[in-house]
């Protein structure tokens, strides 16, 4: 301070004014200047502060330290320690009648000269103040004064140096301090514990030492270089920093042998080291010849128990100037605000901006957090412009069971909200496939069964090679002469269409009238006309037009299709090929496009993407050589692929290349549910494998634990392990037996000709059965129950010790949580444990282990345990 | 109580008076820019016999080697003792008394030679390095042992050595050496080292031109009055012994005293230079002073040793002392 570094202080109550002292002292006022003009004389600080000056005092030469007074004072009240080891209370207040007038002037003096390094005011009594000094050889470096002691004849009045001033009054000067410390030690920092009014923490010349003045024949120490500016958290007071060049260690007083942690080391010597005061654990730094303040941010994580884990530091910095800092001050209770001030005593207000944290909840709430404040941001619930959430979705999916109709395949887009025309498709789909795939296996448990999985594109492929199919014959609009001769290949592929149902018969009629039953009628009409029923498709437009939902315009549809002629250049021709592109429903418009065609050039039909893939590819499979279905079968795949369409699924299967269409959709989409269970529904295993799918198994897994939907999740591994044999976990728990350490399920299975299962022992089977209550290994009796002190194994036949009579009801009612209550469970922290049911009954009323004189708070140690499943909350 | 093992390694030189203008480049280096060398103990001595340099190895190179510098030829570490306890009561003995009876007096009974170091900040007791595992063995008794590495203290592993000296019984330990007590008045002080370049012509010229510049009054009036001068800067912190005189030439508020502006007289021990082997000199002379309870400093040089006691209590201890020296007759 003495010389080129000037310092800064925050007064501690008048929140708008601080210190710079170097070689003086200058008080300043900090004004806000958002309204107003910056004033004559005053200093900038910020956007929107300055500073004005409002006196200087220059009475004390030789300045080492500054400390300010800790209680409400107007006259700004200031300890200043000297190069001589004095301390002296002056202030910077211009009324000099306060009530510390006679402690202005005052004047501490240590029995030997020396450096004052420090000065800590104790937080507790305002009177006390301690004073930490270099080393001498008779006399001790920390001296405790108490700034009020009536003054004794140890006081003698002395003639008073004064360099600047030219007082001549006589200043009192003190030289019995009210406690001495550290003999022949030297105090380098101090501060006062806040635990008492009689703990001081101090950086000794080798050793931080904790004096307790209660008992100043004793001190509590730790050899460290780490001595210098030695603070304590002021929101966890046993968390001390202190630090030796560039390395600031962190102490915890509660385990003081060694640093909790060290931070990492700065190449130049640090200079100030300040616990933020308004927030918690957030620690500056600054170091020497830098324009940087370093901030560690010390978060409270929890640590596992006897886990000497460092708790987790975030780092960052911030540049309050350009130029170097040469100190800093915390304001006291502005938050996250500080005032720097450089070597050449320019000066700037700043405020550390928070950092934001944000979470995403499972569910679609997301929160994030700024300094004191907290944001949540929530789905609107009335908003029905926006499409909801995947995530809000996939949960509403999930509880209504979606996926898991492994019988009505179709049905689960029903589940899924019948809403989404791209799950229709998906799931009627994995319905027809898995249909047909049975179909096959009856009739010839060959490997065509497979073939159906593979999908369309991989059925067509097949049929390749093989003789072409005679050429259909267009055979004018009178009767439908349908001498079509379609292969094996090509009806199948009808079939999971959707177009004609199983069996040999290629009538469409069933499907036409499905879908008039829907209200489809454009779509009817357009596969009638595609099966090259014109009347069928007059009449189905008719019928439209005459039902309540129908468009009456479609007569106008069905006179203009009664007008077909073949005649290549007509008027109708002509007309309908331009007009039709005006129609707006997408079959209308393929079923001109198709009328007007020349014939083998369908790509009006073919291309008219909003149209159904099911459709277009069924059409395409009628009209289509070979060659042409082939390559229009590739191209469509590879489209759908590229767009994530699951109506894609019908040409691809459950492939390599569905599981590549499904990812394009995952990614569009992120449905992960969606993907799982379709893949999960007839994939070959080497697909089940890929990685994408496991990991989309996973992921949906996971997002059902965050739901807390366990029910759920484990619902879903039960559907995975059928329809997946592979992912059947193995035992990973074994129950052995105490005394021989067998596992007691394990030495049952290596006698099977006893018959005896795990189910005896209470775990699974009926428990009527199990009657074993020692170890088949040693025959060592099994542990008992901590209530009933039945032994393991046996069935929980009554609820003694404590039971309510009601859950007898419960457990005769539910049979299934009748047997989890056999079940044998234990806590792993005491060891002390029962039948579930018992427990569970216990821990309702008790925190505390049954087992008397077991003060183990079992449930509490459970993190789990105090957890409910969400979907019992769902409504 | 702790003994501190520091981790310097030093040397014990002297510089005859004549030679000192071959090593002021050094001693000027060492002294007032301690920021250009990494040596961390240094101290001058000026008696007037000679100048005696206690450097650690690292100043040690700044001194051209040269014929007119004498050194000891053994390499001395320091010792601190520590009131670890942190003791509070206010009569405790000060310097070298404080440590007579449990430092001084056990290596004196083990033959281990010291070389005896007061500055004002405290008392550094130098042994030979290869006396080291005999210091230990002999003061791990009464003392916690630290070793000094790299800043920072660890414990020293108690070696379990002896130099095959019996412990004596309490044997009398008779004033051996011719005493004298010049007229001068010392004090011993401590200056800010910020302030440290305002005074360094200053200091420079009481070290090394003392000679030329005669006191009128110290020469002419007073012939008990020797030329006496310390100078230390030791880890940061300096220590100045002189005499009122030379006091006087400093500017007033600059050098630390005690508040008492308590001052000292001198006992120089040695008739002829006493050399580094002997052993019990500072025991012969602190013992008696430790049993009267008075403070002392005592400040060893490449020839002579010289304690400093309060100017109130000289005449008691030069009688305390030549009773001890009588009953050796």
């Amino acid at each position: 301070m003495s010389g080129t570094k000037p310092d800064i202080l925050w007064a501690p109550h008048q929140v708008d004014r601080f210190v710079v002292c170097d070689s003086e002292l200058s008080l300043y006022h900090v004004e806000s200047t958002v309204n107003s003009e910056l004033k004559a004389g005053s200093l900038r600080l910020s956007e929107d502060s300055a500073a004005t000056l409002l006196s200087i005092n220059s009475d004390t030469p030789y300045m080492k330290c500054v400390a300010w007074y800790l209680n409400y004072d107007p006259e700004c009240l200031l300890a200043v320690g000297q190069a001589n080891g004095r301390v002296v209370l002056t202030s910077l207040g211009q009324d000099h009648n306060s009530k510390f007038k006679d402690l202005i002037g005052k004047e501490f003096v240590p029995k030997h000269a020396r450096q004052c390094n420090t000065l800590a005011w104790n937080p507790l009594d305002s009177n006390w103040l301690a004073a930490g000094l270099d080393k001498h050889r008779a006399d001790f470096s920390v001296l405790i004064w108490d700034i009020c002691s009536k003054y004794t004849p140890d006081i003698v009045p002395m003639e008073k140096v004064r360099l600047s001033a030219g007082e001549t009054e006589t200043t009192l000067l003190v030289t019995k301090p009210l406690y001495e410390l550290g003999q022949n030690d030297a105090c380098l920092s101090l501060c006062w514990l806040p635990r008492d009014q009689k703990l001081l923490l101090a950086g000794m010349h080798r050793n931080l030492a904790i004096f307790d003045l209660r008992n100043t024949s004793q001190k509590m120490f730790v050899n460290t270089k780490a001595v210098q500016g030695v603070t304590v958290d002021p929101y966890f007071h046993d968390r001390v920093a202190s630090f030796y060049e560039g390395q600031v260690a962190i102490w915890d007083l509660r385990k003081f042998e060694k640093p909790v942690l060290t931070l990492t080391e700065q190449p130049k010597p640090l200079t100030k080291v300040a616990w933020c005061p308004t927030r918690t654990g957030l620690l500056a730094t600054l170091t020497r010849d830098s324009n940087i303040i370093r901030l560690y941010d010390m978060q409270h994580t929890p640590t596992p128990i006897g886990d000497e884990t460092e708790p987790t530091i975030i780092e960052r910095s911030v540049q309050p100037c350009d130029n170097y800092i040469a100190s800093f001050a915390w304001h006291p209770t502005s938050q996250n605000r500080m005032i720097v001030v450089t070597p050449n005593r320019t000066m700037s207000d700043f405020t550390v901006f928070e950092r934001i944290s944000l979470a995403w909840s499972p569910i679609t709430s997301l929160m994030w957090a700024c300094g004191r404040h907290l944001y949540e941001c929530a789905e609107e619930e009335n908003d029905n412009s926006l499409e909801k959430d995947i995530a809000t979705k996939m949960r509403l999916r999930a509880l209504s069971r979606y996926g898991l109709d492994t019988e009505q395949v179709w049905r689960n887009h029903i589940l899924a909200g019948n809403e989404d025309p791209q799950l229709k498709s998906l799931w009627y789909t994995l319905h027809f496939m898995k249909q047909y795939t049975e179909d096959m296996d009856q009739k010839s448990p060959g490997n065509k069964g497979s073939l159906v999985y593979a999908g369309i594109k991989s059925i067509v492929k097949s049929s390749l090679g093989m003789v072409e199919s005679s050429r259909h014959i267009w055979s004018g609009l009178d009767k439908q002469t349908d001498t079509q001769n379609l292969n094996e290949e090509r009806i199948l592929a009808l079939q999971l269409c959707g177009w004609i149902k199983k069996g040999t018969d290629v009538d469409v009629g069933p499907f036409l009238n499905s879908l008039v039953q829907e209200g489809e009628w454009e779509r009817a009409a357009a596969v009638a006309l595609f099966n090259l029923d014109i009347r069928r498709a007059i009449q189905i437009l008719n019928e439209g037009a005459s039902s309540e939902k129908g468009d009456l315009n479609l007569n106008v549809v069905a006179m203009a299709l009664s007008g077909y002629t073949d005649e290549k250049n007509s008027l109708w021709r002509e007309m309908c090929s331009t007009l039709r592109l005006q129609l707006n429903n997408p079959y209308l418009c393929v079923m001109f496009a198709f009328l007007t065609s020349e014939t083998g050039s369908y790509d009006g039909v073919l291309y008219e993407n909003k149209v159904a893939v099911r459709d277009r590819v069924a059409f395409a499979c009628k009209f289509l050589s070979d060659s042409q279905l082939n390559r229009y079968i590739e191209k469509l795949t590879n489209e759908m692929k590229e767009a994530g369409n699951l109506e894609g699924i019908l040409l691809t299967g459950l492939t390599k290349d569905g599981v590549d269409l499904m990812e394009s959709y995952v990614d569009r989409t992120g449905d992960v549910q969606t993907a799982s269970y379709c893949m999960l529904q007839g994939s070959p295993l080497d697909v089940l494998k890929d990685e994408r799918v496991q990991y989309w198994i996973e992921n949906y897994r996971n997002l059902l634990d965050a739901w807390r939907f366990w029910h759920k999740r484990a619902e879903f591994d039960i559907h995975r392990s059928k329809l997946d044999p592979s992912s059947k976990p193995l035992a990973q728990v074994f129950v052995s037996c105490n005394f021989c350490g067998k596992s007691i399920s394990y030495s049952c299975s290596t006698v099977p000709h006893q018959g005896r299962g795990f189910s005896q022992y209470g775990v699974s089977g009926s428990p009527t059965k199990s009657k074993v209550t020692s170890c088949p290994g040693c025959r060592k009796p099994l542990p008992r129950c901590a209530l009933c002190l039945i032994n393991m194994g046996t069935p929980v036949s009554s609820c003694p010790g404590g039971s309510k009579s009601d859950e007898k009801v419960d457990l005769s009612k539910d049979k299934k949580l009748a047997q989890f209550n056999n079940w044998f469970t234990w806590c792993h922290n005491c060891r002390h444990g029962g039948h579930a049911g018992h427990m569970l009954s216990w821990f309702r009323d008790h925190a505390e282990c049954p087992v008397s004189a077991c003060t183990c708070k079992c449930m509490q140690l459970d993190t789990t345990g105090n957890l409910v499943p969400a979907e019992t909350v769902q409504p | 109580m702790e003994l501190h093992i520091l981790e310097h390694r030093l040397q014990v030189a002297s510089v005859a008076k004549e030679s000192i203008p071959l090593f002021t480049y050094g001693l000027i280096k060492l002294a007032f820019l301690s920021s250009k060398t990494r040596c961390k103990f240094f101290s001058l001595t000026e008696t007037p016999e000679d100048y005696t340099i206690i450097v650690d190895e690292e100043g040690f190179l700044e001194l051209p080697s040269s014929e007119h510098l004498s050194v000891a030829g053994a390499t001395w570490l320091a010792l601190n003792v520590v009131s670890g306890g942190g003791g509070f009561s206010g009569s405790q003995p000060i310097g070298v008394t404080k440590i007579a009876k449990s430092v001084i007096a056990p290596l004196a009974d083990q033959n281990i030679s010291v070389f005896m170091l007061s500055t004002y900040q405290t008392d550094f007791i130098l042994v030979r390095e290869r006396d080291l595992p005999f210091v230990t063995h002999t003061l791990s008794s009464e003392f916690t042992i630290l070793r000094v590495v790299n800043g920072e203290t660890v414990a020293a592993e108690n070696l379990g050595i002896t130099n095959g000296f019996v412990k004596p019984k309490m044997v009398q330990r008779p004033v051996i050496h011719p005493l004298s007590s010049p007229s001068n008045r010392f004090c011993v002080t401590s200056l800010d080292p910020d302030t440290l370049p305002a005074v360094a012509t200053l200091l420079m010229d009481v070290m090394f031109y003392s000679n030329g510049v005669k006191d009128p009054m110290a020469a002419g009036e007073d012939c008990g009055h020797i030329r006496f001068f310390s100078f230390s800067l030791i880890e940061g912190y300096i220590s100045l012994v002189m005499d009122v005189q030379t006091q006087q030439r400093f500017p007033s508020n600059l050098l630390f005293t005690s508040a008492s502006g308590e001052l000292w007289k001198m006992v120089r021990i040695g008739g002829q230079p006493l050399g580094f082997d002997e052993c019990g000199i500072v025991a012969q002379i602190s013992e008696p002073l430790a049993a009267a309870d008075i403070p002392a400093y005592y400040i060893s040089t490449f020839k002579f040793d010289h304690a400093l006691v309060p100017e109130e209590n000289i005449n008691a201890v030069i009688g305390a002392l030549k009773v001890s020296q009588a009953e050796k007759h």
